[in-house]
C-alpha cells in the first residue's frame, strides 16, 4: 500500500494574475508503512504544497494521486460521491506552529476533538489521548490542564498528540521544530522516532534541519522549484558536492569529518551518523 | 552610562511563576551582544519589555538617557527597531515598497524623504529591484530583509533580532548573517535573541540566560568555550568545540588541531 503520485502538476494564480506551477510533474511512492522521509529544500520549492497532496488538502491541476483505493484528480472535488474524510484521518498533517491552533479547555478536549469529530465514542477518544499524550511523551496528568499553561515544546507535542489521536497511517509534519532549543529539538525528534519504530507508521518531516536530515531519516525528498530533484539516502545527498545549488547545508557532523580529513588527514572509518558516533571515532583515530 | 542600561528588571506574567527575575544588564554603542537561553529561560520576555511591549513589575530599562515609560515609549521605539521570528507576522504593506513606507508614515517623514529612504535601505538590503512585489512572491529569507529595511528606514540606532533566523533555510539564515555583520561594521548596535549557538558566535559579547535570570555576561569566546556553564543553561556546544573538549580532557590532540576546532566553531 503507498501514496502514488502520477505526473503531478499544480498551478495556482498570483495575485499578479500569472499562473505559477508549485508542483511540476512530481511522480513519487510513499509506502503507508515503515518510512522515514525528510522532505527538504529551499523556501518556494514546493514542499508545503507536496504535503497538502498527501491528505487531499490540494488536489492535482494535472496527474493524479492515488491512495487508499481513491484516485485524486483535478475533477475529485467536484464529484460530491468521493468522500476524502477518510483521507484525512489515514493520513495526518500537522501544521508549522501546530500550536497556536489549539483552542480548548483542556488539553484532553483538545486532543479528543479530532477523534470525536469523526465519530468515534467519547469513550474511546479518551483512551486514545492517553496512550497519545504518552506517546509524545508528556504524562497523563498533563491532560486535564489548560493548553494555554505549556510551554512552546509542550504545546507542539500535544497539537501532535491531537493528530495521533486519529490513528493515521501516515504522519506528515511541516517544520516540527522550528523554535525549539537544542534539547527540545532532540526530545521530538525521538518523539518521531519511536512513533516510526514502535508503531510502524510512515512519518515525513519537512525541515531546513540538515542535522535531523542525516541522522533520523531513512529516505530523503529534495524539493526544486516545483520538481522532486533527489530522491535516496540521506548519506549519499550529503556526500555529493554539488548539494549546494539546492540551496541546501551539510550536516554539522560531516562538516566536520570532512574538514578534519582535509586539513589534517584524520580519517575516520565509515561515516559517523552523529555527535556521539563522530566523538568517539575520532578518539579512536588519535589514541 | 552604556546606551541600554537595564537594571533589576523583573516581571510576571501571572502570580505564579517569574519570567525575568533582577536582571541588570547594559549594552554599549556599536555593540553586537547575543541574548541566549533555552525556551523559557526569558529572553523573548526581555525583547518585549525591551521596546514596551510588556510593562516590567519592577526595575528599569534606560534608552539614550530616556528610562522607559509611556511618556517615553515613542522616543525608545525611534532607537530600537525590532524584526521579529515569523516572516509572515511583521508584513504589514501590500508591496515592499508600502512595507518600508509603514514605519516612515508613522514617523510622519515627508513625502520625498521617504522616497530617497525607501530607495536608500532597499538597495542597502538587496531588495530595491523588488519594491513592487508582494509579499506572497518572497521567500522567507527576503522578507526578513525587508523588515530590515523598514527598520533601518527608520534610523533606528539599535536593532533587535529576536529569533529573526529560526524559520528561514539555509541559505536565507547565513544570507541575513552577512547582512547583520556588515551593519554592524557600519555601526549598528545589534542585538539577538536566540537559542541558536551558530547565531551567537558572530556577536561580540552573550548574554547567558537561565530561568528568568542572568548566568553569564561575558565575551562570544569565554562564554562559547565554556562547557560546563552551557551544560548548566540547558544549550549544546557547537559540535566542533565539543569535540575540542572531550580531546582536551582526554589528552588527545594537538594544540594546532584544537586552535582550528575553535576557528571552524566560529565560522558558523
Amino acid at each position: 500500500m503507498a501514496i502514488e503520485f502520477e505526473r503531478v502538476n499544480y498551478e495556482y494564480q498570483a495575485f499578479d494574475g500569472k499562473a505559477y506551477l508549485a508542483l511540476a510533474d512530481v511522480n513519487l511512492s510513499i509506502n503507508l508503512e515503515g518510512e522515514f522521509i525528510a522532505l527538504v529544500g529551499e523556501t518556494g520549492s514546493g514542499k508545503s504544497t507536496l504535503a497538502q497532496h498527501m491528505n487531499a488538502l490540494l488536489t492535482p491541476t494535472q496527474g493524479r494521486v492515488r491512495m487508499f483505493g481513491l484516485t485524486i484528480s483535478r475533477d475529485t472535488t467536484r464529484d460530491k460521491h468521493v468522500k476524502l474524510n477518510p483521507i484525512r484521518q489515514k493520513v495526518g498533517l500537522v501544521f508549522q506552529f501546530p500550536e497556536y491552533q489549539l483552542f480548548e479547555e483542556t488539553v484532553l478536549k483538545d486532543i479528543t476533538f479530532g477523534p470525536r469529530n469523526y465519530g468515534v465514542s467519547e469513550e474511546e477518544a479518551t483512551a486514545r489521548a492517553k496512550k497519545a499524550i504518552h506517546t509524545v511523551g508528556l504524562d497523563s496528568s498533563y491532560l486535564e490542564r489548560s493548553p494555554f499553561s505549556l510551554s512552546g515544546g509542550e504545546k507542539k507535542r500535544v497539537s501532535i498528540a491531537g493528530i495521533l489521536a486519529m490513528e493515521p497511517s501516515v504522519l506528515v509534519l511541516d517544520e516540527p521544530t522550528s523554535g525549539l532549543d537544542p534539547l527540545g529539538r532532540k526530545a521530538l525528534l525521538e518523539v518521531f522516532k519511536n512513533i516510526h519504530e514502535q508503531e510502524g507508521k510512515s512519518v515525513m518531516l519537512i525541515t531546513h534541519d540538515m542535522d535531523a536530515v542525516y541522522e533520523y531519516a531513512k529516505r530523503v525528498l529534495v524539493m526544486r522549484e516545483g520538481n522532486v530533484v533527489y530522491d535516496g539516502a540521506p548519506s549519499q545527498l550529503f556526500t555529493r558536492r554539488n548539494i549546494r545549488v539546492w540551496n541546501l547545508d551539510v550536516p554539522d557532523v560531516l562538516k566536520v569529518t570532512f574538514a578534519l580529513k582535509d586539513r589534517f588527514n584524520l580519517e575516520v572509518p565509515g561515516l559517523p551518523r552523529n555527535r556521539r558516533e563522530l566523538l568517539e571515532a575520532m578518539r579512536e583515530v588519535l589514541a | 552610562m552604556a546606551y541600554i542600561e537595564i537594571e533589576n528588571l523583573s516581571f510576571a506574567y501571572d502570580n505564579k511563576t517569574t519570567a525575568l527575575q533582577d536582571v541588570s544588564l547594559s549594552v554599549e554603542q556599536g555593540e553586537w551582544v547575543s541574548i541566549l537561553g533555552h525556551n523559557g529561560s526569558g529572553k523573548s520576555t526581555l525583547s518585549k519589555l525591551l521596546v514596551g511591549l510588556l510593562r516590567p513589575k519592577s526595575g528599569s530599562i534606560r534608552v539614550d538617557g530616556f528610562e522607559l515609560s509611556e511618556d517615553t515609549l515613542a522616543d525608545i521605539r525611534r532607537r530600537i527597531g525590532i524584526v521579529f521570528q515569523n516572516p509572515d507576522n511583521q508584513f504589514v504593506g501590500v508591496t515592499v515598497r508600502d512595507d518600508i513606507a509603514f514605519g516612515l508614515e508613522n514617523l510622519c517623514i515627508p513625502r520625498e524623504e521617504m522616497i530617497e529612504r525607501i530607495e536608500e535601505y532597499s538597495k542597502k538590503v538587496d531588495m530595491f529591484d523588488y519594491l513592487n512585489k508582494e509579499p506572497q512572491q518572497l521567500s522567507g529569507g527576503q522578507k526578513q530583509r525587508v523588515a530590515i529595511a523598514g527598520v533601518l528606514a527608520m534610523r533606528t540606532d539599535v536593532i533587535l533580532f529576536d529569533e529573526a533566523t529560526s524559520m528561514l533555510d539555509p541559505e536565507g539564515r547565513s544570507r541575513l548573517l552577512q547582512d547583520m555583520k556588515r551593519l554592524n561594521e557600519e555601526g549598528v548596535t545589534i542585538i539577538t535573541i536566540t537559542h541558536d549557538m551558530r547565531d551567537a558566535v558572530h556577536s561580540d559579547r552573550i548574554v547567558l540566560l537561565k530561568n528568568g535570570g542572568v548566568l553569564a555576561d561575558d565575551s562570544a569566546r569565554n562564554i562559547l568555550g565554556d562547557k560546563e556553564l552551557l551544560e548548566q543553561a540547558s544549550l549544546e556546544l557547537l559540535l566542533p568545540l565539543e569535540l575540542m573538549h572531550t580531546l582536551q580532557a582526554e589528552g588527545l590532540g594537538d594544540d594546532t588541531l584544537r586552535e582550528y576546532l575553535w576557528q571552524l566553531s566560529l565560522n558558523g
